[in-house]
């Protein structure tokens, strides 16, 4: 079974380090960076099936990293994540194609739950394509 | 009623009604006497003719009523784009007029050969201003190509509580702010149900929000979920908030409708919502009642059928 590779966009080093270490444990292929920037650069090369994005960083915003990210890799299913649950920016991020939303500090086992949803969301959504 | 079309009904009247009589005339004509048989023929030929211009009526009086339908239809459809365009040019129509005086002050600022401090200053403050409502006009097409753009769902196995509960906690943080409770009544026995979730996720948010709204402060926000019938899962969005009046209660799923002054939302949200709820195959209602509060009924099948659409 293929593993599922996930990318981490969050500003904070710690909170970073231990999610992607947690989710190789899970044997997933887990990778993260600290800016949205980051993100959309690393994107250009490689492919992921899952984004965990937290909503509130400096530089590019949530908002705005989850736009190019589904315009470059519409197929990459994204996880909104955020200390600060704002129904607005929950409602946004719905609209603009993000997969599901996660209020910090979220608990491991549901974040595990929400990336394999999403990642069986990517594989559908691939197969789909594929078939027509 | 018929099912049988109705040219052949009437062909079969054409050869079937004379050759039945015929077959009862000969009988009266060998048991009645010649007058039976000479009546026999003329009575016939006065219900041959009676039913055939009874059945050519109804021919002509069908094809003029499938003609009706047809343009009905299609005024139907033409009243309603007539509507959605009528919206979309008003909603567009604020932020152009704000963005056309932005640009008058701007050029007002470079006419004057004031180049001072305040005019950057206030050149800057009209690009922003400029910018912002451009943004909003993104937004309204942004919603409009999702509104029409018709996204087969995806459809995967969804705890229809779990998600529920993801929102409603979202929802919770900002609620009780506002002294507004969230009450769940979920059913333990809910199977998982096949639908798209992200899609469903949208709905539920999107009617939380509004019920948010609609309390203002100080209220109760009621949630369940129950298993209808047996193939039909339904989920329940209540409010202590302002309830709809009975004249917007129609109009509440049309796209742009909205009571919320200019700028705060576009009218968007429950006709998408609306559309959301079909394309899973499902059933989307409401009740209100003015100054009581509303409830939202979202019904959807518990396994996907994808509907033909032609």
């Amino acid at each position: 079974m293929h593993k599922i590779r996930v990318l981490i966009i969050d500003d904070e080093p710690d909170f970073l380090e231990t999610i992607v270490k947690r989710l190789m444990k899970r044997k997933m292929d887990a990778t993260g960076v600290g800016s949205g920037e980051d993100a959309l650069s690393l994107i250009e090369n490689e492919s992921f099936d899952v984004a965990i994005l937290d909503m509130r960083m400096p530089g590019m915003d949530g908002i705005e990293t989850l736009k190019e990210l589904k315009r470059k890799s519409p197929l990459t299913e994204v996880i909104m994540l955020t200390g600060h649950a704002s129904v607005e920016s929950g409602m946004q991020g719905m609209q603009f194609g993000a997969f599901d939303y996660m209020i910090k500090p979220a608990d491991f086992e549901e974040l595990v739950e929400k990336v394999n949803q999403a990642g069986e969301r990517r594989r559908l959504h691939e197969e789909r394509i594929q078939k027509s | 009623m018929l099912t049988i079309p109705p040219s052949i009904v009437f062909k079969g009247y054409l050869f079937a009604v004379p050759a039945l009589v015929l077959a009862l005339s000969l009988p009266l004509f060998a048991f009645g006497g010649p007058v039976a048989a000479i009546l026999a023929p003329i009575v016939s030929a006065v219900c041959y003719f009676t039913i055939r211009s009874l059945l050519s009526q109804i021919s002509i009086v069908r094809e003029e009523k499938c003609f009706l339908d047809e343009q009905l239809i299609q005024t139907q459809k033409l009243a309603a784009i007539g509507e959605l365009s009528a919206g979309i040019a008003h909603e567009i129509n604020n932020p152009l007029a704000i963005i056309a005086q932005e640009i008058e002050w701007a050029r007002y600022q470079f006419d004057e050969e004031r180049q001072t401090e305040t005019s950057s200053a206030e050149l800057k403050d009209s690009l922003n201003e400029i910018a912002v409502q451009v943004e909003r006009c993104r937004e309204i097409t942004h919603k409009l190509l999702d509104f029409a753009r018709k996204k087969d769902p995806l459809i995967q196995g969804v705890e229809i509580n779990k998600l529920i509960e993801d929102m409603a906690r979202l929802v919770e943080r900002e609620a009780t702010q506002k002294d507004i409770r969230i009450i769940r009544q979920y059913c333990g026995s809910l199977p998982p149900v096949h639908t798209d979730p992200p899609l469903l996720r949208q709905v539920i948010l999107n009617l939380l929000n509004n019920a948010t709204y609609a309390i203002g402060e100080n209220g109760t926000i009621e949630i369940k979920t129950r298993i209808l019938s047996g193939s039909f899962v339904e989920l329940v969005v209540s409010d202590t908030g302002c309830g709809i009046s009975k004249e917007n209660l129609s109009k509440i799923f049309d796209p742009f409708f909205t009571t919320k002054p200019p700028g705060k939302g576009t009218g968007l949200g429950l006709s998408i919502c609306h559309g959301i709820v079909v394309r899973l195959g499902g059933r989307f209602a409401v009740e209100s009642e003015l100054g009581k509060g509303t409830s939202f009924f979202v019904r959807i099948p518990i396994f996907y059928q994808s509907r033909e659409v032609k």
